[in-house]
């Protein structure tokens, strides 16, 4: 074979895949063979057999090498940890906690943003907010469908809540109604049965027995409970409020749009409802700005008479129907994996730093083995092989860390609809982690093991050719030191606008408040007089049990911003807004509320459904003040205002801004029992104690009657809390561990220099400095980088402040002093570190080091 | 490793072909890793191809466990190439092919036994 320096060329440059070890020993003598091959007989054919050899050969020993390289470095690794346990342990939870976090919180990010709904074509379908379709009628809905010109289909629906079931054995469920075309516009075909067909709506207010309308679909897994999963169920009757619907299909499993519903019946179409909400899917060939625009002028045309504050306050949107059911999660998401991501980052500063300070220390090994023969990049493996290990097993216990991040996550934020429920175990929260591991592990292993391949630390002691390694160490504290600023000030005020909303005046006192939800629709108290008759006895017999100091009712409980039935009404004559709230007699009494001026409802008034009404302050003020108000009047058949109170806390707990300041108006309540209807009682002891005995005694009215939500109103409260205070404590931990880890890192950078630059100080000191003098001039080199990093931090807080009030409403930029604070704080905590570190400088013996010369 | 720690040589019995070939020629004398491939490719009517990452794999492996060791002398240093290196198997080395061979002949007897000696050697 002639001379082939192609060939040769390429296989040494192929020799570079072995282990450095095997590399070094071989790369000569089997270059020398290669060279011998190409030595033998000539020819094209002959050099492609030996190249198919070649590589033949390389995919069995290259692999062989490795791993025998690779489980010696192992090996030598784990010897090394087993020796500095606690170095080793601090790294791994350091990491695990970067990685976990993330992982975690990317599992929700995948489950809403990244994953495609269960639909067909989920991309093109929407969701069209603040926006009544025409719906007064079958006809007319479906009309007004069909001549879209940029929606395919649309379809409507209510969601509703509803008693499930037959005599005995009532449960709660979430349903829909909704128009026959729904399954269709989804594309979700049932996997029994037919589903509806056009002209299964109806026009009416409800549904009856025998109608057009009296057919239902079930899910999936109600299907498998109520039926066993009998296909011959189909034609069989489920009970929704006592009344019968025939079931003519299954739902797919996990199929549970809208919101975890589990029957789906036809819908019966009314003047005036305005509980429908309505998806669509646009036409072939519509963009989404096209369908922006079309949609704009498709609202305008449909209520041209919109002042421009109602546009701005409930503005018309056609959004991507997978935006919409994120919803506000969406954003408080990414701002969570900004914070976790942050925590990664530094989590992998301060194992660099860990990594090198390591190396130093073990320069004396590196040495040994490099005077041994070990190459720079043979030591650079090994060092790898660390960081490699090191990343793997805090990607074994970041995984645990995913696990609990997103139970957590899941408990307190519910995913909307089934398909999108959080998971580790899905193919790109994997990757994520896989990646997140990698890259970490790169991140602060390629750093130490290139230094110690350029034998920068391998140096001895005290020599300058540590001078490059301490300023990547001290800048990577100074990252650090940004980073925690950050987040320090962030958590600051997430932590801030929590407690504004745990103090904020919810106008009733929750503290030993027992509330149980009832529902009477369907059963045999349901109408005005029955209706009236059940809760006064179900009242007389909570009232006369021990420990009980008063009850009530009420048709809508604080907290649920569900009690919008108000609207538009007259007060002395001038239209007013307001949402109206159906109570029983000694209601503010028991909830705790504050009569500003009058009085509240008397049992008679209750009784007789008398013209009375309880307005809030917030009300009243349209009359000038709370005491001018009483007298005057309000609604069409008009009601006298006996009293003021303080207002309620109606909205769900955090700052929703249409809820907020909104009038109230209390009325007697005439026909109580619909989905939020609720017995309030204020005991004494510990509400919780008495939450059963309360429920007992409200069931032996009619054991048919379903209850539900018995539970006391401090976890209400709770429960309306636990998303804001999730987040808290979660920036809140994530800023503590962040400033452990810069604490840690500081302490790491500033002893490491200490003991690198002993000889330096010994010298000094022989000079006549004195031990407290160059402890000085070391905090104060050392605080020159953490000042500069707290100003950048702080700049940096500033601006990723705004991202906060995703978070937890009301957070708003932290305000210059809570900057100075953090910065202070941190410059402190830094000082202090720092000055622990210098402390051999005290015990230093000037002859001790002078002699080791 | 001295020869205390070594493991008694039927340890590392069975050994791998080419193992137990690279054995066999050095058992002739001293080769470098060239002569090692050609030879054992004749031997073997070049059915045992070993590609250069396999040969010095085995190799190393070898030295590592003591079966061979590497040799100073060079031969006719005119002729030779520096970058060569030349090989001779070592006490050791002789024991484990020794004990690898009784186990091969132990199983060849077995299978004389079992089925009858083979028609074709």
């Amino acid at each position: 074979m002639p001379d082939q320096p192609a060939s040769l060329r390429l296989y040494r440059w192929l020799l570079k895949l072995y282990p450095a070890s095997f590399r070094e020993d071989y790369a000569e003598v089997l270059e020398r063979q290669f060279r011998d091959e190409l030595q033998e007989p000539a020819g094209t054919a002959a050099l492609c057999v030996l190249w198919i050899g070649l590589i033949a050969d390389m995919a069995i020993s290259v692999p062989a090498q490795f791993s025998t390289e690779v489980a010696q470095d192992a090996r030598h690794t784990l010897r090394l940890w087993v020796r500095r346990p606690w170095h080793t342990a601090f790294a791994v939870l350091a990491l695990a906690i970067g990685i976990g976090a993330s992982t975690g919180v990317f599992s929700v990010v995948n489950a809403l943003l990244l994953r495609s709904l269960p639909f067909q074509e989920p991309g093109r379908l929407a969701y069209l907010s603040n926006f009544f379709a025409p719906h007064d009628s079958a006809a007319q809905f479906h009309q007004w469908r069909r001549q879209s010109a940029y929606l395919a289909d649309t379809a409507l629906f209510e969601p509703l809540d509803v008693n499930l079931g037959g005599a005995g054995e009532w449960r709660r469920a979430h349903i829909a109604q909704v128009s026959s075309n729904f399954f269709t516009l989804l594309g979700t075909q049932p996997v029994l049965g037919t589903g509806f067909t056009g002209g299964d709506d109806v026009d009416g207010t409800g549904w009856g027995p025998g109608g057009r309308n009296a057919v239902a679909v079930i899910g999936y897994g109600l299907w498998q409970t109520l039926f066993g999963g009998d296909p011959k169920s189909l034609g069989s009757t489920v009970r929704l409020d006592g009344i019968p619907l025939t079931v003519v299909g299954i739902a797919p499993p996990g199929f549970d749009y809208p919101g975890n519903a589990v029957v789906w019946k036809p819908a019966a179409y009314s003047r005036g409802n305005n509980g429908w909400e309505v998806v669509a899917r646009l036409k072939p060939g519509i963009t989404w700005p096209q369908a922006r625009q079309a949609f704009a002028a498709e609202a305008d045309r449909l209520w041209p008479d919109r002042t421009p504050l109602q546009k701005v306050q409930s503005p018309s949107r056609i959004t991507e129907l997978r935006d919409q059911l994120a919803g506000p999660t969406k954003k408080a998401s990414l701002v969570l994996l900004a914070s976790v991501a942050f925590v990664l980052l530094i989590a992998c500063a301060n194992v660099v730093n860990l990594l090198l300070a390591r190396i130093a220390d073990r320069a004396p090994e590196l040495s040994i083995r490099s005077a041994l023969g070990a190459s720079g990049a043979r030591l650079s493996q090994q060092l790898l092989t660390e960081s490699v290990l090191l990343g793997l097993a805090a990607a074994v216990a970041g995984v645990l860390v995913a696990f609990w991040t997103t139970s957590v996550v899941a408990k307190l934020q519910p995913s909307p609809i089934a398909s999108q429920t959080y998971s580790i175990l899905d193919g790109r929260v994997l990757g994520f982690a896989i990646a997140t591991s990698v890259l970490s592990g790169l991140l602060f292993g390629v750093l130490p093991s290139w230094y110690a391949g350029r034998g920068r630390t391998l140096s001895a002691r005290g020599s300058s050719g540590n001078r490059g390694s301490g300023m990547v160490r001290e800048a990577l504290v100074a990252a650090q030191v940004v980073l925690t600023v950050m987040l320090l000030a962030s958590s600051i005020s997430v932590g801030r606008a929590f407690i504004h909303l745990m103090r904020m005046d919810r106008g009733f006192v929750p503290n030993g408040l027992v509330t149980v939800n009832v529902s009477l629709q369907g059963t045999s108290h349901q109408g005005v007089g029955p209706s009236m008759a059940y809760f006064q006895e179900a009242l007389d017999r909570v009232r006369r049990l021990p420990g009980v100091r008063s009850a009530s009712a009420t048709e809508f409980l604080p907290l649920y911003s569900t009690a919008f039935l108000g609207g538009v009404f007259l007060a002395d004559g001038k239209p007013a807004r307001a949402t109206v709230i159906p109570v029983f007699s000694d209601y503010f009494g028991t909830m705790g509320g504050r009569i500003v001026a009058g009085r509240e409802f008397t049992a008679a008034e209750i009784q007789a459904n008398a013209p009375v009404a309880v307005v809030n302050e917030r009300f009243a003020a349209e009359f000038g003040s709370a005491a001018g108000a009483l007298g005057h009047h309000v609604f069409r058949q008009p009601r006298t205002i006996i009293g003021v109170v303080k207002g309620m806390d109606y909205r769900n707990a955090t700052n929703d801004p249409i809820g907020a300041n909104a009038g109230e108006v209390f009325i007697p309540s005439s026909n109580p029992g619909g989905f939020f209807s609720a017995f309030v009682v204020r005991v004494d002891g510990r509400p919780k104690d008495r939450v059963a005995m309360i429920r007992d005694a409200i069931q032996l009215v009619d054991p048919e009657v379903p209850l539900f939500g018995a539970e006391t109103m401090e976890k209400r409260l709770d429960d309306a809390l636990a998303r804001p205070q999730f987040y808290r404590t979660a920036v809140f931990c994530f800023a503590s561990f962040a400033l452990l880890l810069a604490v840690i890192g500081i302490y790491g950078v500033v002893s490491y220099s200490v003991a690198q630059r002993t000889h330096e100080m010994g010298v000094r000191m022989a000079l006549g400095s004195t031990p407290a003098g160059l402890r000085v001039g070391l905090v104060r080199q050392g605080l020159l980088t953490i000042g500069v990093a707290a100003v950048l931090g702080v700049a940096g807080a500033a601006l990723s402040g705004r991202f906060l009030e995703n978070l937890v409403d009301g957070a708003r930029p932290a305000d210059a002093a809570t900057y100075v604070a953090t910065a202070a704080a941190i410059a402190l905590i830094a000082i202090t570190g720092m000055w622990v570190a210098t402390r051999p400088l005290a015990r230093l013996e000037i002859v001790e080091i002078l002699r080791t010369e | 490793m001295s020869s205390k720690d070594r493991s008694p040589a039927y340890n590392l019995t069975p050994l791998s072909p080419a193992v137990f070939h690279i054995l066999l020629s050095l058992g002739e004398g001293e080769r470098h890793g060239y002569a090692l491939k050609r030879e054992i490719s004749l031997r073997t009517g070049g059915r045992l191809k070993l590609g250069p990452g396999v040969l010095y794999g085995s190799i190393n492996k070898m030295l590592k466990l003591g079966l061979i060791e590497e040799s100073d002398a060079r031969p006719d240093p005119h002729l030779d190439d520096e970058r060569r290196r030349y090989y001779r198997i070592t006490v050791y080395g002789r024991k484990v092919a020794q004990a690898e061979a009784a186990r091969m002949r132990d199983l060849v007897k077995l299978a004389a036994a079992r089925f009858g000696a083979p028609a074709h050697a």
